[in-house]
């Protein structure tokens, strides 16, 4: 049985700081053990301005097991699985410590974002990358994040133009011509 | 008495120190009695009587002038028995050489109506003020090095009580102990030196395990030793020698938990309730500590812990179980302070 206590001082304490440490636990369901955590790209990365999504699901042993930790968001990185996004992390297993929480686990996936541990692949794929050609690995894991981290921006950018009347097709090509600022977006819109 | 003469403060005051504290020792202790397993205390205070005496008889060369003579009284006359209290100055003399000027000032006229004048004041106050009543006796005690409260002292501390009046002075202070510290004081204020009786009822009132610590501990700096042997102050020792005089003042007027938390650097992060499983931290709880890392949880999360990895979650390192115990953390506790005790002693002679 998970600790429903302690699950919830956590998603308690997690989102009381949630604009300091832009790190989010929300529930997936009714249930407490499927939440979705978001940490944002940490900046000066190629992940930056991203907002990942993780898929977290506590067994019955948390907190004295670690809580089952995956990408939801699709990640160019070398320690997380581009197919499926398993992450490779080792708080998340042999070192996992029931004195760790929720927050402090994404807080340690966020660092694993700017701090690659390429001799410990996840995805070998992306570590040769990393190792080989890093100019490509670098514009490769922007263009993921841009493609997949931000979607969910871009999707809430284009519900709001729609919601003014403008055709989706029309928001979504203007959209991604002005790369997608919003408000420049709706002055081509309006002058068109 | 106040209107005891200064002359046979000597002889009129040893008896009753002596005699009187016991009383009240015995009254503390039968009210405690309900509360504390008391054959168990009493066995640690045969382990402290032990293991004080070879300690005593380590320290005496430092003790060997002025005020630090004091605790070489204590140590020496630590294990004497009530009988030989009344007839302690010609003992004194024999054994000690420090106790030769202990008396010759004690018996000169300029220091003894000093102290006395002093102990005077703390009798009357005692009950109101406790800490006017011990900073009296600080200035004049210190000032004159030994004094005739502090043979009086001596001889209590054989009662098991007191190490040292400066200790005494200090449990005055404590707040918290205000029930122990009202009967004693009014009980103990017409007889004697106010001060002194005071003190070693107030101590001896208190817990038994924290006194034998106390009596036997060479610390002569100490309400806070007292305190340290708290069960639930486990390691708190190690940050003891670095807290001044004055700063343990206001510690001792916080009950363990608050002491506990004003101590040490670990201690200090006492938590309410258990990392683990958030479930509030009950007293056996925070007296818990079973990692030297100083990470604290509940006994059931602990317990959960060693049946899977059993790795501290603080410091990842594997529970020894030697520590888990909480006999032995005491235990462990005190053998590390004893040395951070002496040296204590040492630095204020």
């Amino acid at each position: 049985m998970v600790d429903l206590a302690r699950v919830q001082k956590e998603l308690h304490e997690c989102n009381r700081d949630v604009q300091v440490s832009g790190i989010n636990v929300t529930l997936k369901g009714d249930s407490l053990t499927h939440l979705i955590g978001t940490i944002p790209g940490p900046i000066g990365t190629p992940y930056e301005g991203g907002t990942f999504k993780i898929d977290i699901t506590l067994t019955d042993g948390y907190p004295f097991e670690p809580p089952k930790m995956r990408f939801a968001t699709k990640v160019w990185h070398p320690n997380i699985s581009s197919q499926s996004g398993a992450i490779c992390l080792d708080i998340l297993k042999d070192q996992w410590s029931p004195a760790l929480t929720l927050k402090t686990a994404l807080l340690s996936i966020q660092a694993l974002l700017s701090a690659p541990e390429p001799d410990d692949p996840q995805d070998a794929v992306v570590a040769q990358q990393y190792l080989k050609d890093h100019q490509t690995f670098v514009s490769t894991a922007r263009y993921w994040t841009e493609t997949f981290a931000k979607t969910c921006a871009a999707e809430e950018k284009i519900q709001k133009l729609v919601e003014m009347g403008f055709p989706e097709a029309q928001v979504r090509s203007t959209l991604e011509a002005t790369g997608w600022d919003e408000n420049l977006a709706l002055e081509k819109l309006l002058s068109s | 008495m106040s209107t005891q003469p200064t002359s046979t403060m000597v002889s009129d005051s040893i008896p009753m120190a002596s005699s009187n504290p016991k009383d009240f020792a015995k009254k503390k202790r039968v009210n405690r009695s309900a509360k504390l397993k008391q054959c168990k205390l009493d066995a640690r205070r045969e382990q402290w009587l032990s293991q004080v005496k070879n300690k005593g008889s380590k320290e005496e060369p430092n003790g060997e002038g002025g005020a630090c003579g004091q605790g070489i009284h204590v140590a020496n006359e630590r294990g004497n028995l009530m009988e030989k209290l009344a007839i302690m100055p010609q003992g004194k003399e024999e054994e000690n050489g420090g106790c030769m000027n202990h008396y010759s000032d004690f018996d000169s006229p300029s220091n003894s109506p000093t102290s006395h004048t002093s102990s005077v004041l703390e009798g009357n106050d005692s009950g109101t003020n406790f800490t006017g009543g011990s900073s009296s006796s600080n200035s004049s005690s210190s000032g004159g090095c030994c004094s005739g409260s502090m043979s009086e002292e001596d001889n209590e501390e054989d009662d098991g009580c007191l190490d040292d009046w400066e200790a005494v002075a200090d449990a005055l202070a404590a707040t918290d102990k205000k029930q122990e510290q009202h009967n004693s004081s009014l009980d103990s204020a017409p007889e004697s030196d106010g001060n002194v009786v005071n003190m070693s009822s107030q101590v001896s009132g208190m817990d038994s395990s924290q006194q034998n610590p106390k009596g036997r501990g060479t610390l002569p700096g100490s309400p806070v030793s007292i305190r340290a042997w708290r069960p639930d102050d486990a390691f708190r020792p190690q940050s003891l020698p670095n807290l001044s005089k004055q700063y343990t003042f206001p510690m001792n007027s916080g009950r363990h938990y608050r002491g506990g938390s004003v101590w040490g650097c670990k201690s200090l992060s006492i938590p309410t309730s258990c990392p683990i499983c958030c479930e509030d931290l009950d007293f056996t709880d925070t007296s818990f500590l079973p990692c030297p890392c100083g990470f604290r949880l509940c006994l059931f999360c602990h317990k959960r812990i060693l049946e899977e990895d059993g790795r501290c979650p603080g410091c990842r390192k594997q529970y020894k179980h030697d520590l888990v115990e909480g006999e032995t953390t005491r235990d462990a506790g005190c053998l590390m302070f004893r040395p951070a005790r002496s040296c204590s002693m040492i630095s204020r002679s």
